[in-house]
């Protein structure tokens, strides 16, 4: 045996070890150097002591068991990453405490202080998802929290402040059961617009008794309730918000949407945007590039499954997995259903891959939610990590094989289009059953790699640093708009390393409830030099940077050249 | 053969029953279950339109009736789409009134829906409401019911076809049953019919070889009455003649002067008489010997063999064991001949000078053996000489058996083997 096939021999077996192997190294070290990377649950030495409040106080609301997200932001703007945290509240009626989103400053040395008060965050709501964007472009990023009942913008002063704007921005008077939102400049005047997904019509009034046993009350499943269709905002750049909803084409009564994502479908640099729905399907509104969208899911193939089922849609988030410069899309659904990973076959269309890429069986037993695409050992190829929990805590009593609390995954890709799943690998600490809902990366230590934050239903949220152990290398872009809106928000990157190519582009959103962090990265490997990085910015401009080091972040602003930072 | 043709007729009706069933699953089945789903996914758009209007009237959105007008495109749009696939599955043959029903329902449909899509443009939200009321829901609601009917008779179809289906089932079944019945007797009679045709060869070949024992017997008997005939006509008539000859030129001897001429003329005479005399009666003693009338087998062998002896050079070993019962008789000349024949084969065909003779009286069984250490069989003869069928035929004449064996020390033995029963009764029997 040549000793380079020797040494690849190795290298794949220690990136995908049988499942009695993993089970084997997870059992001798917790978090197995053979992995190149570990994630150690950091949460309590970080000082997040979060506990979601879902309400839920026996009388089976629907929101309850599907909340609620989380992000990373750098909401001072000091170059940290800070954790948010949205929560619920409890019911009218049924008051037991008070609870609050959390929002945690990073202290620049692995620990955060909760300054949800200082930073004006302390207000009852029924939280859902968080989108975070700079809409008024004063390099301070802004946040949206959808709830049950009107969703709140909160406006940073730039002076560690949020002032809720809702009223004055133009988003109030609106109740709905929003979910998942996300910001994008869908028209590329250089302001960030809003998209919001709403589930169903729901409301405690209109609540609906649903069981499973004819006596005792149970979580409805969405066919009970009539749809809500998606809104979008066009931010007027004066501070206020449009509803363009109907007159842009989105307007969907029948629509129960969960996840949504941004992506420029037919690589025409106009943001399109991917919606999933539960029971109905999801939807591909690909961008007329004159204010209006165009739902084009059925013939991009990626409004069904295989079967030609609307499937139970809840997380989403695209990325170019197989590096072939076109962006595949993951789907979380429910249990039964399969994840859904639809690889690009060009001409805007899908073709759902999730079988013969290894992570279509494993997810049959398993209800997803948040779901994000990133480089979690730095080797060049995109993995995917998903969040797993059941809605309905009777599960077991019906389907045996099918747990309330359910490990997380964290599929890694061989470069070859092909996944393993290495959770258990990866150690107790990860792998441990929860009720997972949201799911978010970002690197709140600096260190190059991208750690996760998981959030749990009516449960505490988790902090997984991600630390390196076979020296892959990276390169991160902090990009930063002049003409484009400030955040970048739809700038697509390509990096070229050797044969190495990779694509990234800067969006919100994503995943569920959830936001991970805008600057990009890039796992290199062992490469230490990126040859040539191309810009395209959402203002139709494109820059092109050549030989870069590898090691550190580069921040790029529009038209005025790229700064390497000292490290990440 | 005819097993052979019914399995490739069946196999070739099987095939065109089984292709026929394809094609009619093909054509009807599956087909029909493909129109029934476009027909479902038809009915679903009806439905959703429906779930849009009851939300238009609702009136509990934010949004005016145009909003929903996107909605109703990617409905019509995949209505279209549907439409224009279950048009090309259709099975069931659509009369002409059912085809322009739902073509024209549809038109007016979207007529009406874009009639009041135009007043909503125009503000006129109210009327434009009253007349979804009015007109849309019910073209919705003729047009669902339309679709409704054609799924009920996709399914009636269907039902048909699976009949069809389960008909050609049970002929195929029936036709397997039948072929296998068929099989059954067909192998039944052609065995049958084998036995039988067997049974009577081998009666015909028993019958031939009894035939042709009794003939063998039959000739032995013959012969060996013959030889004792001519014996005894030698002993007693050419024997008495030449006796008296040689008595007679005695006493003319006697009459005749010594030292004359003819005295010694008939003293020659009468010597060839004596010698005539005595190749007579070995002659005689040879075609049959008269010492086993006269004096049984045991005797008749121990007569024998030194004569073999004297006149073939052999040296032969006679070892004689048991109680001896008596043999003679047609017992006693058929295994003097298997005897003689026996030294015959030896003395021809050995090539040895040595023989060993085994006559034993067992309790139920005389047991004689002829053993050389000559050449022996190379092989048993494909087709034996007369003298080996003699003493077989022989041997079946006694009831016994006879055994032609190799040796240990190479050369032949020939074992015979008598039962006294038969021994005994056959010793009574004289030939004929």
């Amino acid at each position: 045996m040549k000793r380079r096939f020797f040494l690849q021999s190795l290298a794949g077996f220690a990136s995908f070890p049988a499942p009695g192997v993993s089970e084997i190294l997870a059992g001798v070290s917790p978090q197995s150097p053979a992995l190149g990377f570990r994630l150690a649950d950091v949460t309590s030495a970080a000082g997040i002591q979060f506990k979601h409040n879902s309400g839920a106080y026996g009388g089976k609301l629907l929101p309850e068991t599907l909340g609620s997200g989380c992000a990373f932001l750098d909401y001072d703007a000091d170059g940290w990453l800070d954790v948010l945290l949205i929560n619920g509240r409890d019911w009218p009626g049924h008051k037991r405490m008070r609870s609050t989103l959390r929002l945690y400053r990073n202290n620049r040395n692995g620990t955060f202080t909760d300054v949800t008060r200082p930073a004006g965050l302390d207000i009852e709501m029924y939280g859902m998802g968080v989108a975070v964007g700079d809409y008024n472009n004063d390099g301070f990023p802004d946040i949206l929290v959808t709830c049950i009942g009107q969703n709140h913008l909160f406006k940073n002063t730039g002076k560690g402040r949020f002032i809720d704007v809702t009223r004055a921005s133009g988003l109030a008077g609106r109740s709905a059961f929003s979910t998942s939102a996300l910001w994008l400049d869908y028209d590329r005047d250089g302001f960030l617009d809003l998209f919001v997904c709403n589930y169903v019509k729901w409301s405690p009034e209109r609540d609906v008794f649903c069981s499973l046993d004819g006596k005792h009350k149970s979580y409805c499943t969405p066919e009970a309730y009539r749809g809500e269709t998606c809104w979008l905002f066009h931010n007027r750049g004066d501070g206020t918000f449009e509803d363009v909803t109907a007159k842009c084409g989105i307007f969907d009564s029948s629509s129960k949407s969960l996840g949504v994502t941004l992506l420029d479908d037919d690589q025409d640099d106009w943001p399109d945007l991917l919606v999933a729905n539960d029971t109905q399907p999801n939807k591909l509104y690909r961008n007329q590039r004159n204010g209006t969208f165009k739902d084009v899911a059925v013939e991009a193939g990626i409004a069904f499954s295989t079967e030609g089922k609307a499937r139970a849609g809840m997380g989403v988030d695209v990325a170019d997995f197989d590096n072939s410069g076109s962006f595949g899309v993951a789907i979380t659904n429910f249990d039964n259903e399969m994840i859904g990973l639809y690889r690009s076959t060009g001409r805007g269309n899908f073709e759902d891959v999730a079988v013969p890429a290894g992570v279509g069986l494993i997810s049959r037993n398993t209800l997803g939610f948040g779901c994000v695409f990133f480089d979690a050992d730095l080797d060049g190829a995109l993995d995917l990590a998903v969040a797993n929990g059941h809605i309905d805590e009777t599960v077991r009593n019906i389907r045996g094989n099918v747990g309330y609390a359910q490990p997380p995954q964290l599929f890694l890709n061989n470069g070859k289009g092909v996944f393993h799943n290495v959770a258990d690998a990866l150690g107790a600490e990860f792998a441990h059953a929860k009720v997972g809902r949201g799911l978010a990366y970002g690197d709140f230590d600096r260190d190059g790699d991208l750690d996760l934050l998981l959030t749990t239903n009516n449960g505490p949220a988790f902090l997984f640093r991600n630390d390196q152990l076979a020296g892959n290398r990276s390169i991160r872009f902090r990009l930063v708009g002049t003409k484009s809106n400030r955040d970048a928000i739809g700038s697509l990157v390509r990096i070229y390393s050797g044969a190495l190519v990779q694509s990234r582009i800067v969006k919100t959103g994503s995943s569920y409830l959830s936001q991970s962090e805008l600057p990009l990265t890039f796992g290199l490997g062992k490469r230490d030099m990126v040859e040539r990085v191309v810009i395209q910015w959402p203002s139709g401009r494109t820059e092109e940077y050549k030989g870069l080091a590898a090691g550190r972040t580069y921040e790029c602003l529009e038209g005025k050249g790229i700064t390497p930072q000292d490290g990440f | 053969m005819i097993t052979l043709a019914a399995v490739v007729a069946y196999s070739w009706y099987i095939t065109i029953q089984i292709a026929g069933l394809r094609n009619l699953q093909n054509n009807l089945t599956d087909r029909s279950r493909r129109d029934s789903l476009q027909l479902l996914r038809i009915q679903n758009d009806l439905n959703s339109l429906a779930v849009a209007m009851r939300d238009m009237l609702d009136n509990d959105e934010p949004y005016p009736l145009t909003a929903w007008s996107a909605q109703f495109q990617r409905i019509r749009s995949d209505l279209d789409d549907a439409l224009r696939l279950e048009e090309q599955l259709a099975v069931t043959s659509r009369t002409q009134e059912q085809k322009e029903y739902l073509a024209s329902s549809l038109a007016q449909f979207w007529d009406a829906a874009e009639r009041i899509f135009a007043l909503a443009s125009d503000g006129k939200d109210k009327d434009a409401r009253d007349r979804i009321r009015l007109s849309l829901q019910a073209r919705q609601a003729a047009l669902s019911t339309a679709v409704a009917r054609l799924l009920v008779q996709n399914n009636e179809r269907e039902e048909q076809a699976a009949l069809q289906v389960a008909q050609i089932y049970d002929r195929v079944e029936r036709q397997v049953y039948l072929f296998f019945t068929a099989t059954l007797v067909a192998i039944l009679l052609t065995s049958l019919y084998l036995i039988r045709s067997n049974r009577r060869l081998f009666t015909q070949l028993a019958s031939l070889s009894n035939l042709r024992s009794e003939l063998a017997q039959q000739l032995i008997s013959t012969q060996e009455s013959t030889l004792r005939y001519i014996s005894r006509e030698l002993h007693d008539e050419f024997g008495q003649i030449l006796t008296a000859i040689g008595s007679m030129l005695g006493r003319s001897e006697k009459h005749v002067p010594e030292g004359s001429p003819l005295r010694a003329e008939l003293h020659e005479i009468r010597d060839i008489a004596q010698t005539t005399l005595d190749n007579v009666r070995s002659l005689s003693q040879a075609l049959h010997p008269v010492m086993l009338d006269e004096a049984g087998l045991e005797s008749t062998i121990d007569w024998y063999l030194p004569v073999v002896e004297k006149q073939t050079g052999i040296v032969i070993s006679y070892e004689k064991s048991g109680a001896a019962f008596p043999m003679n008789g047609s017992a006693a000349i058929y295994t003097y001949r298997i005897l003689q024949e026996a030294l015959n084969n030896v003395a021809r065909h050995a090539g040895v000078q040595q023989a060993w003779i085994r006559l034993r009286f067992l309790p139920d069984t005389l047991e004689m053996e002829v053993e050389d250490h000559g050449k022996g069989f190379a092989a048993p003869p494909s087709k034996p000489g007369i003298g080996l069928v003699a003493m077989r035929e022989r041997a079946q004449l006694l009831g016994g058996s006879i055994e032609l064996l190799r040796p240990p020390d190479g050369g032949t033995l020939v074992r015979l083997k008598v039962p006294r029963e038969k021994a005994e009764s056959n010793a009574r029997e004289e030939p004929q």
